[in-house]
């Protein structure tokens, strides 16, 4: 898989473009759908958002994809990532943010939440699950940027 | 003027300084003002195309207003971003492609309102018109092709090599 990745040049240029496309479906979908759970757009009924779920779901399994082929892919090896503490800190929030998802889903919270009507407000748990998430993906894509510029992160914290 | 622009305190600040407030936070801040352009637009037009069906075209309008909020993002860390290293970024065939991209999907944007979210008896009744499905098409396109041009930056010397081009990444 490495040596495929990196037999052209183009070859991870498109695999970026794909991670940023998938990047693009979560942070429009579920950041829109945060949104509205938090108060904002309450013309629009909660559940009419379901059906582009799968879109970002979709975005998600590409960028998992792609990010796997970066890691195991790199040329200088995956230490590259596995090393970088921007790299673990992304999948850190990733890991909090998927927590953060389940229990929302396990909690009943979700069925809820879909069942608020247009002009009504969510339930209180479920605008902490969405400020959480909102915040969460946030630091996934700013932790994603910085890990090429590492050593800026590093010389914050005293590293 | 490029000159100029490279040589202004503040651009020298976003290039040198190793400060993860410089360039780490300005680059992450476009990051994530493309996503919510490209994805709150994607959204807009996914509705127009009969996906999430549900979605009150009144209601949909008003998710412009985040739109704005992502543009106004990236305009200011992309000015930043372009002050810092403005000949390389002049110099470059994909940069002045994504611009182009950009000014294409917020026409369409513009268009959108004017033609389609402004016939209030289809949006009242949730109808799209095929203007509305025509311009969510090209709304899509216009958006994709900036995030693909936008990261073509990241690659002058192969994009020139495309191009049959040489020079021009220094």
């Amino acid at each position: 898989m490495q040596a495929f990745v990196n037999s052209h040049e183009w070859i991870w240029s498109v695999l970026q473009m794909i991670h940023y496309v998938g990047m693009s479906l979560i942070v429009g979908i579920i950041g829109t759908l945060d949104l509205r759970i938090l108060g904002l757009f309450r013309s629009i009924p909660i559940a009419a958002f379901r059906p582009l779920v799968p879109w970002a779901v979709g975005g998600f399994c590409g960028n998992l994809l792609t990010g796997y082929l970066f890691v195991t892919g790199k040329d200088s090896g995956p230490s590259y990532y596995t090393d970088n503490l921007s790299f673990r800190l992304k999948m850190a929030f990733l890991v909090l943010v998927f927590l953060n998802l389940l229990i929302f889903q396990l909690s009943k919270l979700e069925q809820k939440t879909y069942a608020t009507p247009a002009g009504a407000q969510a339930p209180v748990a479920a605008k902490w699950i969405s400020a959480v998430s909102l915040l969460g993906w946030i630091l996934v894509i700013f932790f994603g940027r910085t890990m090429q510029y590492n050593d800026t992160l590093l010389m914050f914290l005293g590293l | 003027m490029l000159d100029y622009l490279e040589h202004l305190p503040l651009a020298e600040w976003v290039r040198s300084s190793p400060s993860v407030f410089a360039y780490s936070t300005v680059l992450s801040a476009h990051g994530v003002g493309l996503g919510i352009v490209v994805g709150v637009n994607t959204v807009i037009a996914l509705r127009l195309l009969g996906v999430a069906p549900d979605i009150p075209l009144a209601g949909l309008r008003r998710l412009y207003g985040v739109v704005w909020v992502g543009f106004f993002i990236n305009l200011v860390s992309g000015l930043l971003l372009f002050i810092a290293e403005a000949h390389t970024m002049a110099g470059m065939v994909a940069f002045w492609t994504k611009l182009l991209f950009v000014a294409a999907g917020m026409c369409v944007a513009e268009l959108l309102k004017r033609l389609y979210f402004t016939d209030r008896a289809s949006v009242q009744a949730g109808v799209v018109t095929r203007v509305g499905r025509n311009l969510a098409i090209a709304s899509l396109g216009c958006w994709y092709l900036a995030l693909i041009a936008g990261r073509l930056t990241a690659y002058p010397d192969m994009v020139n090599g495309w191009l049959h081009l040489t020079g021009g990444s220094t």
